[in-house]
């Protein structure tokens, strides 16, 4: 799958790029909204992640622009502006996703594999190794058979299998499925208890993907493949 | 004090001693005038009797019906030697027509006849009653005072009213003025000078000071907004290493409270950020919002939160409360208050939340009162708490200024309480 990266910001590219390239997506970087323009014109791309404030024009003309000659590359909008006006321009202009800065590397992993995910269409769900979730029907199957799950647990699994086999610390996790409510807690006794919950009820339905706490700080979801 | 009522108080002090004085020197020249007539009828009168008793003509009867009276008798040298020869003086005199004593004006002249005798003459002329004429007098001192007081005042009233309008103009502008919120020019419809010059200083005031509010405020989020990329940056830097460096628990637990730094910061930067939107009315669309729904789902949220706080949290809520509010507004306004109500109770406490009458009260259970005159000011915390923006009462005072709510927080009876009131 091959991405470009619309981002002035040199460290943030910079730190886009890498985790792409270890995500295994073919990446390549514009600075400016003239170099996105002559990369456009050139080559075609799967994904787009585009960053509305450019220092030489407004990114969502470009948006415009490939709407106009129907390209069909998704377009994800990330923008330092937490601004409700761009998002829902963002978004009318044919935009997939929209992400306000400032956002972990590891939501914007999800958000593409997502976008691609409904790109795609046709096959449901996400599938790790004998489990798969559908989050339209909020449904998850271990091996085909049904596993119930409570609606923050399928939450928290959702938010696992779309990141797998990275490290998701605890503040992240609450954030997520909790929302920002989260931020001046002192303990996170809420979160253990779900994940145990879940752990226990993954590990009953024999289930091969695992939730792995890693020290004290958060989880990890192991997928098969990596386990071997 | 009101300037007008200032001025008719001194005007009504400064009157009473120049009406005193003037009375006083009212009364001594009428006195002076009288005696200065009655000295001279009397000076004619003694001047007649003695030219007759000289002469050796008849005196004229005691009783010749004007109320002058007269003495002559004879006295020594000796006597006449100690005495002035021609004295005036008030004196009550005994009118024998009237039986009675009668202020009056009394010559007494000493004479020497050609035989060498002395005379004393002592004509007398009814006058004038000193009390009556003081009773009078401060009579109509106090009619005149009066009269002045009330036409002068009034009329000084009157004119310092019309020709200070443009001055209460102003006034009533600077009353209505607040920074940052729309407003009239300053009123600037008249002709006097100084009052031009008023007005023109003001405008320049408010126009400085307008700019500089302005600018304060771009600053605050243009630097919340520069803040943003590298925050994300520093922060993708650290979950990067904590994701992909196999990092030993030691190291782990360092760029972990690391990142909760980091955190804390986005935190802030983006309630200023909120801040600063609401304060710049950059929510504008309206629609109705249940506040019922919003409290629900909050507690619902901050009861699994806390659980272990063991928070005792009840609602006394209608069937619905609508209210015309930006959606993000109203959640920014109700998470803020209950989340607040939650972070700040011990463990245990209680939380009551009741809606109804325009009115949401949230009461949370603490030891002693918060200083009700700060505690919605940004950054005002009674205790640091770790993690804690202090900015969320400083989001719900924002919140109801932009819609006009009345917010106040008072502390009786163990309780906190917050109250937001929707005007009728």
């Amino acid at each position: 799958m091959k991405i470009l990266i619309v981002e002035d910001e040199p460290s943030l590219r910079e730190l886009m790029y890498r985790e792409l390239t270890r995500e295994s997506y073919v990446v390549e970087c514009a600075a400016t909204y003239d170099e996105a323009d002559r990369k456009l014109a050139g080559y075609s791309y799967d994904c787009i992640l585009l960053d509305i404030m450019l220092p030489d024009g407004n990114g969502l003309r470009l948006l415009e622009e490939l709407k106009r000659n129907e390209r069909e590359e998704s377009v994800i909008i990330i923008s330092a502006r937490d601004a409700l006006e761009d998002k829902v321009e963002g978004l009318e202009l044919g935009a997939d996703d929209y992400l306000a800065k400032p956002f972990h590397l590891i939501e914007l992993v999800a958000r593409i594999r997502s976008v691609a995910r409904r790109r795609r269409g046709g096959r449901k769900g996400f599938a790790l190794g004998n489990v798969v979730l559908d989050p339209e029907s909020l449904r998850v199957t271990v091996a085909g058979e049904e596993l119930p799950l409570l609606k923050k647990e399928f939450r928290i699994l959702a938010y696992f299998m779309q990141r797998p086999n990275h490290l998701i610390d605890k503040t992240m996790l609450a954030e997520s499925v909790w929302g920002d409510h989260v931020d001046q807690l002192d303990s996170f006794h809420f979160v253990y208890g779900q994940i145990k919950n879940l752990r226990r009820k993954l590990q009953e339905a024999g289930a091969d993907i695992e939730i792995k706490a890693v020290y004290g700080f958060g989880y990890k979801l192991i997928t098969p493949d990596t386990q071997s | 004090m009101k300037l007008l009522y200032r001025l008719a108080l001194r005007l009504t002090v400064v009157l009473v001693p120049l009406l005193v004085l003037w009375a006083a020197l009212f009364y001594y020249a009428t006195v002076d005038e009288i005696h200065d007539e009655a000295d001279d009828s009397l000076e004619a009168y003694s001047y007649m009797i003695m030219t007759r008793h000289l002469a050796g003509e008849t005196l004229p009867p005691l009783n010749n019906g004007s109320n002058n009276s007269y003495q002559l008798r004879q006295v020594d040298s000796l006597y006449a030697a100690t005495r002035p020869h021609l004295q005036f003086r008030d004196d009550n005199y005994y009118i024998p027509d009237k039986r009675e004593y009668e202020p009056a004006r009394v010559l007494t002249t000493l004479f020497h006849t050609p035989d060498g005798r002395w005379m004393e003459l002592e004509v007398a002329t009814p006058t004038f009653e000193k009390d009556d004429l003081l009773e009078t007098i401060l009579g109509w001192i106090v009619f005149l005072y009066v009269v002045l007081l009330i036409s002068g005042v009034s009329l000084t009233m009157w004119v310092i009213r019309s020709s200070m309008k443009p001055f209460y103009r102003l006034l009533q502008w600077v009353d209505r003025y607040t920074p940052g919120h729309a407003h009239e020019p300053v009123p600037n419809a008249t002709s006097v000078a100084e009052f031009r010059q008023l007005s023109g200083a003001m405008q320049q005031m408010v126009d400085r000071s307008e700019e500089l509010y302005d600018r304060q405020k771009q600053f605050i989020g243009n630097a919340s907004h520069e803040l943003q990329t590298p925050l994300a940056v520093l922060g993708n830097r650290m979950e990067w290493m904590l994701d992909t460096m196999e990092l030993n628990e030691a190291q782990m637990a360092e760029v972990m409270r690391m990142l909760q730094t980091q955190r804390h910061l986005v935190r802030l930067n983006r309630n200023l950020l909120l801040l600063t939107k609401i304060d710049n009315g950059q929510f504008p669309e309206s629609v109705a919002v249940d506040l019922v729904q919003l409290i629900r789902s909050e507690q619902e949220i901050l009861d699994e939160l806390y659980e272990e706080q063991q928070i005792r949290c009840t609602l006394q809520l209608p069937e619905r409360f609508d209210v015309q509010m930006n959606e993000s507004l109203a959640s920014v306004l109700i998470t803020n208050l209950l989340r607040n109500a939650y972070l700040h109770s011990a463990a245990g406490a209680a939380v009551e939340v009741s809606l109804g009458q325009r009115r949401l009260v949230v009461k949370n259970e603490g030891t002693e009162p918060l200083d009700a005159a700060r505690i919605f000011e940004r950054f005002y915390q009674g205790s640091k708490r770790e993690g804690s923006t202090g900015l969320g009462l400083a989001l719900v005072r924002a919140v109801c200024e932009a819609y006009g709510l009345l917010l106040t927080y008072q502390y009786g009876e163990g309780y906190h309480r917050f109250e937001v009131e929707w005007p009728a």
